[in-house]
C-alpha cells in the first residue's frame, strides 16, 4: 500500500461516517456505564449543587476565620521570637543553680514551694496550652510546646524567688481560637463518606458483585474529593491567592515554591490547581508532586 | 428540535445551580465518554473509576467553565489528563521504532489481505483485538475520532499534540488494524 493510499484511508476515516473502519466500529458493542456509577455521579452533582458550595456569608466567615488564625499564629510567632531574644527573661534562669537540691518528701514544704511558683508558672502553662491549641497548624510547634513548658517550670521558682517585683508583666490572654480552617473540607469529606457508606450498604442489599463493591470502595476518596468545590478548598490565604492566578502563572508559582524548598505548599497548590483546572495538563516536571 | 439547549448552555446552567441541566448533559455524554475510556483503558474497573473521576472533576470545576471552550473538548480533555496520568504510572509507551517495524510488515498487496472474506462477527472481533493492541496514543487518537467524532484540530487540542502528529497516529493506527485483518 502506497503512502498515497494510506493518506486516502485516513481521509476516509476523517470523512463523514468514518469510512469502512468507522462503520465497523459502530457495530461494536455499545457499552454503557453501570447504574451504580450513574447514581454516584448524579448524586455527587446534586450534593455539589445543594451543599457543596457554601452560601456567600459562610465564605465570608471562612475568610474571617482564616484571617483570625493568621493573626493568632503571628502573635505566637512574635512571642516565641520575643522570648528567644529577650535576655532579661533568660538571665535569671541561667544564674539559677542548674542542680536542684533533693529534699526529703515534706508536704508542707512542697505546698509552700508550689505556692511561690504559682504566679509565674500559671501564665507559662496558659501560653503553652494556647500554643498547643493554636498550633493545630504545626507538629513542630506541638512538639516544642511541652519542652518549653518543662523549661519554664524549672525556671519559674528561681525567677519568682529572685525577682518577684520584676516579674514579666502580664501578657494579654491569647485571642479565642478561630475554628481551624481545615475543619471545613474535613467535615465535607465526612459527609461524602457517610453518603458513600449509605450507598455501599444499599448496594450490598441489592446484591452487587464483589468487584463492583471493591470499585465503589476505591472510588470513595475520589468522590469525597469531587464533592468539595475548588472555591473552598482550604483556609489558606496563600492558596486562595493562587486560585486567582491564570493557569500558566499558577504553575509558575508552584515551580517557584519548589525552588524555594516549600514542597508541601507546592503540593497543596498543585492539587488545588488540578481540581480547579482539570482540563489543563500538569507539566511533567511537576507531576512527581502529585504522586 | 430548535429549542434544545446546547451542551455549553447546559453546563453554564448547571454551574448556576440547575441540576436538571447536568442530568441532561450527563445523559448526552455518558455513553460516549464511557466507551472512550473503556476502550482506551481496556479494563472495566479502570473505566468505571476514571469515568467517575472525570465527572467529579468537571463538577468541582463547574464554576470555572467558560463557554468559549466546547463542552465535549473540555470533558474529553479532563478524561485525557486522567488517562495520561494513569498510563504514566502503569507502563511505558511503544516506541516510534516499534511502530515503524510494524508498518513495514504491512505493505502486503491487497490480494493477500483476506478481510473481505471474514464474517461480520469475525471482523468485529478482530477490530476489537486490534484496538486493544494499539499503542496508547494511537488508540486514543483513533477513539477520539471514531467514538467522539472529533476532527484533527480537536484531537490535537485535547491530546496536546500537533495536527500532523495526530494525523500520523491515525495513519499508524489504521495500518495496525489492517494488519490484524491480514493475519
Amino acid at each position: 500500500m502506497s503512502s498515497h493510499d494510506r493518506d486516502r484511508e485516513v481521509d476516509e476515516l476523517l470523512g463523514e461516517g468514518g469510512g469502512r473502519i468507522g462503520d465497523l466500529y459502530r457495530r461494536l458493542p455499545r457499552y454503557e456505564p453501570p447504574r451504580r456509577v450513574d447514581r454516584a455521579v448524579l448524586g455527587e452533582a446534586a450534593r455539589a449543587v445543594h451543599s457543596g458550595k457554601p452560601p456567600r456569608r459562610q465564605r465570608w466567615i471562612v475568610g474571617l476565620g482564616s484571617a483570625a488564625g493568621l493573626v493568632l499564629a503571628a502573635g505566637i510567632a512574635w512571642r516565641i521570637g520575643h522570648d528567644a531574644m529577650n535576655p532579661s527573661e533568660i538571665a535569671p534562669a541561667s544564674e539559677a543553680p542548674s542542680v536542684v537540691p533533693v529534699e526529703p518528701i515534706d508536704e508542707p514544704a512542697r505546698a509552700k514551694r508550689e505556692e511561690s511558683a504559682q504566679p509565674a508558672a500559671a501564665p507559662a502553662q496558659a501560653e503553652s496550652d494556647a500554643m498547643q491549641s493554636a498550633a493545630g497548624a504545626s507538629h513542630e510547634r506541638q512538639d516544642a510546646a511541652p519542652k518549653k513548658e518543662v523549661v519554664r517550670k524549672t525556671r519559674a521558682p528561681a525567677k519568682a524567688n529572685a525577682q518577684p517585683a520584676a516579674a514579666e508583666p502580664p501578657k494579654p490572654a491569647p485571642a479565642p481560637m478561630a475554628p481551624p480552617p481545615q475543619a471545613f473540607p474535613g467535615s465535607m469529606e465526612q459527609r461524602a463518606r457517610t453518603q458513600d457508606d449509605l450507598e455501599k450498604s444499599g448496594k450490598d442489599k441489592l446484591g452487587y458483585s464483589e468487584t463492583g463493591a471493591a470499585a465503589a470502595d476505591k472510588r470513595a476518596p475520589a468522590a469525597a474529593r469531587g464533592v468539595s468545590s475548588p472555591t473552598v478548598p482550604s483556609g489558606s490565604i496563600e492558596l486562595q491567592r493562587d486560585m486567582q492566578l491564570p493557569p500558566h502563572d499558577w504553575l509558575a508559582h508552584v515551580r517557584q515554591l519548589m525552588q524555594q524548598g516549600r514542597r508541601q505548599q507546592a503540593t497543596e497548590s498543585l492539587r488545588l490547581f488540578v481540581r480547579a483546572h482539570p482540563d489543563v495538563r500538569v507539566p511533567d516536571d511537576l507531576l512527581p508532586l502529585l504522586d | 428540535m430548535g429549542s434544545e439547549k446546547t451542551d455549553e448552555e447546559l453546563m453554564l446552567a448547571y454551574a448556576g445551580g440547575d441540576l436538571l441541566a447536568f442530568e441532561m448533559l450527563y445523559r448526552r455524554h455518558r455513553g460516549t465518554l464511557y466507551r472512550f475510556l473503556l476502550r482506551t483503558l481496556r479494563h472495566r474497573a479502570d473505566a468505571d473509576e476514571l469515568f467517575q473521576d472525570t465527572w467529579s472533576r468537571l463538577i468541582a470545576a463547574r464554576e470555572r467553565y467558560r463557554p468559549e471552550a466546547k463542552f465535549t473538548t473540555w470533558l474529553l480533555q479532563i478524561a485525557h489528563n486522567l488517562i495520561v496520568d494513569r498510563f504514566r504510572r502503569q507502563r511505558p509507551q511503544a516506541s516510534e521504532e516499534e511502530t515503524e517495524a510494524v508498518f513495514s510488515k504491512l505493505d502486503a498487496p491487497d490480494s493477500e489481505q483476506p478481510e473481505r472474506a471474514l464474517t461480520e462477527f469475525e471482523q468485529r472481533r478482530r477490530l476489537q483485538l486490534a484496538l486493544e493492541d494499539l499503542p496508547d496514543e494511537q488508540r486514543e487518537a483513533f477513539l477520539l475520532r471514531v467514538e467522539s467524532g472529533l476532527g484533527l484540530e480537536e484531537i490535537a487540542a485535547i491530546t496536546g499534540a500537533g495536527r500532523e502528529t495526530v494525523k500520523s497516529r491515525l495513519r499508524y493506527a489504521l495500518a495496525r488494524i489492517r494488519a490484524r485483518f491480514a493475519t
